[in-house]
């Protein structure tokens, strides 16, 4: 169970970090 | 030995037959551009008159005039001669015939060539063979469709020259420089295909079967080079360049061809024709399944239906952005245009796209949660896919809802106003991008899970794997639906710019979950093998769905391409003055629509029952992929 608890942070940070960048990038490239 | 090098050197005079039958065209065409053909006779002899400069309508250039200007038309039997008929319904009807033909003889060589590739590069030698029979049947099949191409492209320049022939003699005049390398490239196209098809037998082996693949290559890129070349006509027509406000021709041809929304309908079509290529293919795979008596010959088609819906679909998932792309060069280069077509006259039409649409991506999920049935261990995913049901039509149901609809005074009081107050929402392109990209994120779901249907991750980070893909598509949802709901609170011409993160949400979810699939999937344990004809009926009636709503839908966006031009043959520049320069009913144009479809379905079975008068067939196990077996058939399996 805390495995997973962990599994499912890290991989909230990860894509929140990723979609967040991709989406400041491609919206600053064009507020 | 000495008939090994003998087929080595016939195979390697065939390849140079080929590269210089694609050359031959640029060289036909070099004399008159070295020596200045497109000058005109003011500047030959020199002194004798006076030198015309011109500005392009679109590059906005100055050039020296040298063609005519756009004949001023009159409705009459010298620019409008016509049968007791309306011309423009017969143009319509041979036009679309054409380019159905055209767009399968065109998506098929790319198939053989991919098929062919992944026979050369399968270890299995079982596999390799049935790769090759399949790509042998797919060109057998093409090959009686494509002297159909020709006879149907014959019947179009005749209707032309009859019917329209101001237009006509206009529209080759400004592409004089390039028509006959257009028909030199036939000339290539049909030479490179004989040659790919009646060599097959001769090269079968090692350096040989390299040699016959880059063949699939050089004919590839010639139907390609033809296709970009018709595109710039059409292309012309919607948004002229390289002529003056009259149309006189400036002397510069690559203006001409490379208009402004060229590139857009380059990229479009060939999305497209794959797509309907592949739908077309699975369509006769299935009506061969369903006309299967045996266990063996359904196994053939149940695969073959199969390699074909999955090439076809993955042309299909990147379509609706290049659609995206080119609506969005329409409105970049005349805005009025863009809202004839959205907005406007032919918006209703657009709402019958998006529901053509929906229904092509709902038909797709379909079928792979039917084929999730010939795997075993597929049967955990089931109970997750009524999710994935709920899940399409609520973006299916947004992408659909109008703008604005028809009303009676009375309803239009009992709604409270033009726009329903919570369905009026759905009604704008902020909403309808979210609808599409979650429809397209959620194929993508299917075909993963259609990809690890039958096995287990062995890799020892399979756990950490699996929850990140699960949040990754997650946040995927979460993103392209949050920039849905933030273009509500900007203006319009700043949310027109969210597409961009929605598509690369969408693109990232293909892209790196097919990836990550594939690496956790690298030596898998197998459930069972995958029963190769072991699959509903229905499944095959969704693979015929599929392809008749792609061909439906192919005859209504070439309408609407075609009339968004109202009453221009070429747009501001030449106008149209027959007396069918409306715009038809939404009725008619469906009906029309209809007819062209349905007669291409029938043309089309009477080819492929010719094609099936000499097919030979590979020997095709029902199981497939059985435990410490042959290798799985394509990239999912």
């Amino acid at each position: 169970m805390g495995q997973t608890i962990v599994y499912v942070a890290v991989s909230l940070v990860i894509c929140i970090a990723y979609f967040t960048a991709v989406d400041h990038f491609l919206m600053d490239s064009q507020d | 030995m000495g008939l090994v090098a003998g087929k080595k050197l016939f195979s390697i005079m065939a390849l140079c037959a080929m590269i210089g039958l694609l050359l031959l065209p640029i060289a036909v065409s070099l004399p008159s551009l070295a020596m200045g053909a497109d000058a005109p006779d003011a500047v030959k002899k020199d002194g004798e008159a006076k030198v015309e400069k011109g500005r392009d309508v679109y590059y906005k250039t100055e050039g020296i005039v040298v063609g005519a200007p756009a004949p001023k038309t009159v409705d009459g039997p010298r620019d409008y001669p016509r049968y007791n008929f309306e011309s423009r319904v017969l143009l319509w009807f041979a036009n679309q015939q054409h380019l159905y033909y055209g767009s399968f003889v065109l998506a098929v060589p790319i198939f053989c060539m991919v098929i062919e590739f992944m026979g050369v590069v399968t270890k299995d030698k079982t596999m390799a063979k049935r790769y090759d029979q399949l790509a042998h049947d797919f060109i057998k099949i093409s090959l009686t469709a494509y002297s159909l191409t020709a006879v149907l492209g014959g019947i179009l320049i005749f209707t032309f020259l009859t019917l329209y022939p101001a237009f006509f003699g206009y529209l080759s005049s400004i592409f004089r420089p390039v028509m006959h390398v257009y028909a030199l490239m036939f000339v290539a196209e049909s030479g490179t295909l004989y040659i790919y098809y009646y060599g097959w037998d001769k090269m079968t082996e090692g350096f040989l079967k390299w040699i016959h693949l880059s063949m699939s290559v050089v004919l590839n890129v010639i139907g390609t080079l033809l296709m970009f070349l018709a595109n710039s006509w059409i292309g012309f027509m919607m948004s002229p360049a390289g002529v003056d406000e009259q149309g006189r021709y400036l002397g510069n041809i690559w203006h001409v061809i490379h208009t402004a929304l060229w590139n857009p309908l380059n990229v479009h079509r060939i999305l497209g024709n794959m797509a309907f290529g592949g739908g077309v293919v699975a369509a006769y795979a299935a009506y061969k399944f369903l006309a299967s008596k045996t266990d063996e010959d359904r196994a053939h088609y149940d695969w073959m239906g199969y390699i074909a819906m999955a090439l076809g679909v993955a042309f299909l998932i990147p379509l609706p952005f290049a659609g995206y792309w080119l609506m969005r060069e329409v409105y970049a280069y005349r805005q009025q245009m863009g809202i004839t077509l959205m907005g406007g006259l032919l918006a209703w039409l657009f709402i019958i796209q998006a529901t053509m649409i929906g229904i092509l991506f709902l038909s797709t999920n379909y079928y792979l949660w039917q084929a999730l049935g010939r795997m075993r261990g597929a049967e955990k995913y089931q109970r997750y896919i009524k999710y994935l049901v709920f899940v399409l039509c609520c973006g299916y149901l947004v992408f659909i809802t109008p703008h604005t609809i028809v009303m009676s005074p009375a309803e239009l009081k009992a709604m409270g106003g033009q726009q329903h107050p919570v369905l009026g929402n759905y009604g704008v392109m902020s909403a309808k991008n979210g609808g599409i990209n979650v429809i397209i994120t959620t194929t993508i779901l299917s075909f993963v899970w259609y990809m690890r249907g039958n096995k287990v991750s062995t890799v020892s980070w399979s756990k950490f794997g699996n929850i990140f893909m699960g949040v990754f598509f997650g946040c995927a949802y979460f993103n392209i639906i949050g920039l849905a709901v933030l273009g509500y609170y900007i203006p319009a011409n700043v949310r027109v710019g969210l597409s961009v993160p929605q598509v690369a949400t969408t693109l990232s979810c293909l892209f790196f979950m097919f990836a990550l699939n594939s690496f956790m999937m690298k030596g898998a344990k197998q459930m069972g093998a995958i029963e190769w004809g072991k699959i509903s009926a229905r499944s095959q009636y969704a693979l015929i769905m599929l392809a008749t709503a792609f061909t439906w839908m192919m005859g209504l966006m070439g309408y609407i391409r075609s009339s968004v031009r109202l009453f221009w043959h070429v747009n501001e520049i030449m106008r149209d003055n027959s007396p069918w320069a409306y715009t038809h009913t939404v009725g008619f144009a469906a009906n029309m629509i209809s007819f062209n479809v349905l007669f291409f379905w029938v043309s089309i079975l009477f080819v492929f029952w010719l094609g099936s008068l000499g097919i030979k067939k590979a020997p095709v196990e029902a199981k497939e992929g059985v435990l410490g077996g042959t290798p799985q058939p394509a990239g999912g399996h």
